[in-house]
């Protein structure tokens, strides 16, 4: 019961947000409700028990992606005034009827009982960080060792790189 | 490891909490949740009046002068008098700035702070939540207070905010990565990324803690770890997004009365999350300082453990006053070559050569 109102209540802001973060005239008032809508999402995570994938949610979008969002929107100028597009009638209602069409879409999908939707969500539901950390490590068929042993060193490329770029920089001002 | 119990969620099992499930069975959840909140915000509110009042004191005993000497024994009220002062001053918002979110950027780094402290082990059973995740949440929730900078800055309408935000900005995102590394470095040495299962890995004689438990790497570490939370908590001699004598205060130029008191307290607040992370991470947490005597460790044991915790994050608070005058402000680009060049690779090599001493089993 408490649990159905917290869930109500927070798609409810999670769908305001979401509206408001595309509707708003101004970018950075719409970057705000991003945030708020990230944060919703999470919250929804934490009640699918998905405590892992809230966390990396709040770290990854909030801590990074919405930080250079606001840096790249900040070193816009014309940021102050509203930017106000009009949309044509004809262009409205199409978007509309798309949307219709996948929403009915997916309540057809998701409301008819599948056996395989139902095992999956029951294997899915409690899943700990260390399960997920085995499973990443795993050497066997389910393993993802191979995909997580070349995203690790792409990022360290990507940080050695980093410290590249910065040397190389100093160098040739020192040349010049 | 794995006689903990299997709940970490809320282990308030103290006897405050006890009693209350005693007392009323049924709404226990809900009033020991309502317990632990408030009695939070009442840390949150209490620390940063007595954290200003004592970096008044050092700094004024660093310079040989007395500092706040009148209101109070030794001073001790000034800084509440400056709170009520700040709280009933007038509120002004600078022509042109963006109403909502001038107001809305304060609330930030406050609510950073706070988020944080939920997940500190202050004793055994003194925490409100324990995240399996503790590490990742910690590093995620902070970064709201590079927003609340970012946005004040841009908010205020003025160049000078936008400047400092600016800096602050580039500056915490930097500095971040060092500290992440280093966190990340105690995760794969304790094996787990729960604050509290990570003080209690470091149950035993001080040489236990991580600081001495890696030779000499986990002194390093801690070292690194001061300098690059000094930088994240924007104080000198990393203070370059307020530099006074540059930027007239930064990003909280334009701010006044209760929205800069937020920051300013913040600030404080965030001093000693910072602290506490280097006491959990380094200093054995709320776990007292056993030097294997057996009187002297019977006694220290007697001594609860949220003393302790308190005492070690106030070391650590001492120094991080301590470093604010000793060293003089770093300029821009010196602050990025040190984290770019130097603190980044530093952090390379040293989670390398830590990964290859515990694979060798070269532990203390």
């Amino acid at each position: 019961m408490m649990s159905d109102l917290l869930f109500y209540g927070l798609v409810t802001t999670l769908v305001l947000l979401s509206l408001l973060a595309v509707s708003l005239p101004n970018l950075l008032h719409g970057a705000i409700a991003l945030i708020g809508s990230f944060f919703a999402t999470a919250a929804l995570y934490i009640m699918l028990q998905l405590e892992f994938v809230a966390l990396s949610q709040i770290m990854l979008y909030i801590g990074g992606i919405i930080i250079f969002m606001l840096i790249i929107i900040l070193l816009t100028s014309g940021l102050g005034q509203e930017n106000r597009y009009m949309v044509k009638g004809r262009r409205r209602a199409a978007g509309a009827g798309v949307s219709a069409l996948l929403l009915i879409g997916l309540l057809l999908t998701i409301s008819q009982p599948s056996e395989t939707l139902q095992k999956a969500t029951l294997r899915a539901a409690p899943v700990t960080m260390d399960d997920i950390g085995f499973r990443l490590m795993a050497t066997n068929k389910n393993g993802f060792i191979i995909p997580f042993e070349i995203i690790s060193i792409l990022l360290l490329v990507a940080l050695v790189g980093a410290v590249v770029i910065a040397r190389r920089d100093n160098g040739q001002e020192q040349e010049s | 490891m794995n006689q903990l119990p299997t709940n970490h969620a809320f282990p308030t099992h103290n006897a405050i909490g006890e009693l209350i499930r005693h007392l009323f069975p049924g709404g226990a959840v809900y009033i020991n949740g309502f317990l632990t909140i408030a009695s939070l915000l009442l840390l949150v509110s209490i620390l940063p009046v007595f954290l200003i009042w004592l970096e008044r004191k050092v700094a004024a005993h660093f310079q040989a002068r007395l500092g706040p000497m009148r209101v109070g024994y030794h001073g001790l009220l000034q800084s509440t008098a400056d709170g009520l002062k700040l709280i009933f001053k007038e509120v002004l918002k600078p022509e042109g700035a963006d109403t909502f979110v001038f107001f809305l950027a304060p609330t930030l780094p406050a609510t950073a702070t706070f988020l944080v402290m939920t997940i500190l082990p202050f004793d055994r059973h003194l925490q409100v939540a324990d995240p399996a995740g503790g590490v990742v949440y910690a590093l995620g929730v902070s970064s709201l207070s590079i927003l609340g900078i970012l946005l004040a800055g841009w908010a205020s309408n003025n160049k000078y905010s936008l400047l400092g935000a600016m800096r602050s900005g580039a500056q915490m995102i930097s500095f971040e990565i060092s500290l992440a590394l280093i966190m990340l470095l105690i995760v794969m040495l304790t094996g787990t990324a729960s604050l509290r299962e990570i003080v209690l890995s470091q149950n035993g004689t001080i040489l236990d803690w991580w600081i001495f438990k890696l030779p000499f790497l986990g002194l390093i570490a801690f070292v690194m770890y001061m300098i690059s939370s000094t930088a994240e908590l924007n104080r000198a001699p990393f203070d370059i997004s307020e530099a006074e004598s540059e930027l007239t205060g930064g990003f909280a130029t334009e701010y006044s009365g209760i929205s800069f008191a937020m920051f300013f307290f913040a600030e404080f607040v965030n001093m000693f999350v910072s602290a506490g992370l280097a006491t959990t991470f380094f200093l054995g947490g709320f776990l007292a300082p056993q030097i294997g005597i057996g009187a002297i460790d019977a006694a220290f044991n007697f001594i609860p453990g949220f003393i302790w915790f308190f005492l070690k994050t106030f070391l650590v608070i001492f120094l991080y006053m301590w470093f604010r005058w000793t060293f003089p402000r770093v300029r821009v680009d010196q602050l990025m070559y040190l984290e770019w060049k130097m603190l980044l690779p530093a952090n390379l090599v040293l989670l390398m050569s830590s990964g290859f001493f515990l694979a060798m089993g070269w532990i203390l």
